[in-house]
């Protein structure tokens, strides 16, 4: 009976064994004390350049804070920034595409996960999850070359001049598209989560696949898909290459008018990176602050309508 | 008296596999018929045929006639989400829809396009009175369905057939997932509404079969072995299979 288990355990084995477990520990411990202290790596060095300009005897001459929160106008040759209307901008561009592809994704969601015979649903699966690989570079390629030219052709139709085409609509078309594989594959993941019986019931009670679908599978999916409509949103707020090739970064604002150019944080932080110094370089990074906070806040505010609107139970 | 099902040469196919074969049956009107058998011969799939919650399978093929009210339920014409109006189900497990307590009884009659709120309320409280959860429930109908116990929210799901008021009400194992407690209430329930409703009710207890209905259909590999009053299955089984199948010396 030597190889029985109960002849294996020893008090030699058992030893090793919490030995091990206690190793592991520290090894989790450690990659969450690495990852961690990079993000705050990170943000502490962006703080610290970002606030610099502010600060008294500050080298480039100490800028005014509140001009610049509040400020309407950005010219690096006056060394004026104020970056204020670019903060409206940014957020307008990011939820007009939001509101742009929110309701596209979600359908195309439903259509993927739930109406689409299963081959057309798997050849559409891939081509999201293929959006959604493409890098943005290629995006910015894209509406450099084609939605500017669209832009500039819906605008002569209602006779007004574009810069080229270079637009506020532009953007948010752009951010539309580059979000939209985003909020789709979040949303196909939380409606095929749903539960298959909370279907049957619906349709056992006399109701027809459409209503069904919007509303047992859409109404229980809904918290699944607002997570993937933040983070969404998230990347329309972070995307800067390609935004910056068509957003035609306007000197004063804000930009409320669809076929005017306009400027977002983030193509103010990138446009002209490589070749300036001094102040206009320092400023960017208290513009990186200032979208890090956009974002912030925009996500503590849809993760509250979040849990309000969020599922029962 | 009249019969809610008239059942001719039904067989159905999964694919190749025949999982029912050739069952000739009536089912009488505000009855409670049960349905019972060891597992896997074919009451799930039996009881699906009759809202023809089947389509829904792929591979799935049936031959035959249902008959209810004269009209055959597979014939083309024969709008099926009209039919699953006339024949409720509650399933295995309670599945409450994912809101509140009014809106998981107002579901249905929404779905035909119910929209007036006096309409909707006197709806809702009627079938909770119905379904005996209006007294537990009444203070809280506008909280979520997902906070009640099971066997509350297997009555709700019964409150909300109840509300499309149907000719049937179909139930499969419906207390299979329930406390002891929660079962009998749900018995005691059964017994009511069959004085307005038709039931059939698969279970794989003998003491509910024997406790809630009135006649009996004893399944077995997809055939119905014998079909009788309750009384006359219990007593005096005329197949030997059914003997040993209610006596406990079987499946
Ligand atoms: N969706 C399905 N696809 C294929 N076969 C099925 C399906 N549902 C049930 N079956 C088969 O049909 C037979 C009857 O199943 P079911 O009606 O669920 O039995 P019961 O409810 O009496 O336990 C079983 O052999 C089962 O494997
Ligand atoms: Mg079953």
């Amino acid at each position: 009976m030597e190889t029985s288990l109960r002849h294996q355990r020893n008090a030699e084995k058992l030893k090793r064994k919490m030995r091990i477990d206690k190793a592991f520990k520290y090894l989790f411990f450690l990659a969450a004390l690495l990852s961690g202290s990079c993000i705050l790596l990170i943000v502490l060095f962006i703080l610290i350049k970002g606030i610099q300009p502010f600060l008294p005897g500050y080298r480039y001459g100490q800028m005014d804070l509140l001009q610049f929160l509040f400020g309407t106008m950005w010219r690096q040759d006056q060394a004026v920034y104020g970056v204020g209307y670019i903060v409206i901008n940014t957020l307008i561009s990011a939820f007009g595409a939001l509101l742009l592809s929110f309701p596209i994704s979600v359908l195309t969601a439903l259509f993927i996960a739930k109406i689409a015979p299963r081959k057309l649903s798997a050849m559409l699966s891939t081509v999201v999850e293929l959006l959604a690989s493409i890098p943005s570079v290629v995006y910015g390629v894209f509406a450099a070359g084609m939605i500017v030219k669209l832009v500039k052709w819906l605008a002569s139709l209602w006779g007004i001049s574009t810069a080229g085409g270079s637009s506020l609509l532009a953007v948010i078309l752009l951010l539309a598209i580059m979000i939209f594989p985003t909020i789709t594959s979040m949303a196909v993941t939380a409606i095929q989560a749903v539960d298959h019986e909370l279907e049957l019931g619906s349709l056992a009670l006399g109701a027809t696949k459409t209503q069904t679908n919007f509303k047992v599978v859409l109404k229980s999916a809904k918290s699944g898909i607002f997570a993937g409509a933040i983070l969404g949103l998230g990347r329309a707020f972070g995307e800067a290459t390609a935004v910056s090739m068509v957003a035609g970064n306007k000197l004063f604002g804000p930009t409320f008018d669809l076929f005017d150019i306009t400027r977002t944080l983030t193509s103010t932080m990138l446009a002209g990176l490589k070749e300036t110094t001094g102040l206009d370089y320092d400023i960017r990074f208290s513009v990186g602050i200032v979208l890090m906070a956009v974002i912030l806040v925009s996500n503590l505010i849809l993760n509250a309508v979040k849990e309000k609107v969020g599922n029962h139970g | 008296m009249e019969n809610c099902f008239e059942i001719e040469n039904l067989n159905l196919y999964y694919g190749e596999k025949q999982a029912l074969k050739n069952l000739n049956l009536s089912i009488r009107k505000n009855c409670v018929t049960a349905l019972i058998g060891p597992s896997g011969c074919g009451k799930s799939t039996f009881l699906r045929c009759l809202n023809r919650m089947n389509d829904l399978i792929e591979g799935c093929r049936i031959e035959g006639k249902i008959m209810i009210q004269g009209v055959d339920i597979y014939d083309p014409k024969t709008n099926v989400v009209d039919l699953r109006t006339k024949v409720g189900m509650v399933f295995q497990r309670p599945n409450p829809f994912p809101m509140s307590i009014f809106e998981n009884v107002a579901y249905g009659p929404r779905c035909q396009g119910i929209k007036d709120r006096r309409i909707l309320k006197e709806i809702v409280e009627n079938s909770l009175k119905q379904a005996a959860l209006y007294e537990e429930v009444h203070d809280r109908l506008h909280e979520s369905a997902m906070g009640l116990s099971g066997g509350q929210q297997q009555r709700l799901c019964i409150a909300r057939a109840i509300a499309m008021e149907p000719e049937v009400i179909l139930m499969d194992e419906p207390t299979s997932a329930l406390d002891p407690i929660a079962t009998s209430k749900i018995e005691e329930l059964i017994e009511e509404l069959k004085k307005s409703y038709s039931i059939i009710i698969v279970t794989h207890s003998m003491q509910q079969a024997s406790r809630v209905s009135d006649d009996t259909a004893f399944f077995l590999l997809g055939e119905i072995v014998e079909m009788d009053t309750t009384r006359m299955i219990f007593n005096q089984p005329k197949d030997k299979r059914t003997e040993d199948y209610i006596t406990g010396r079987f499946g």
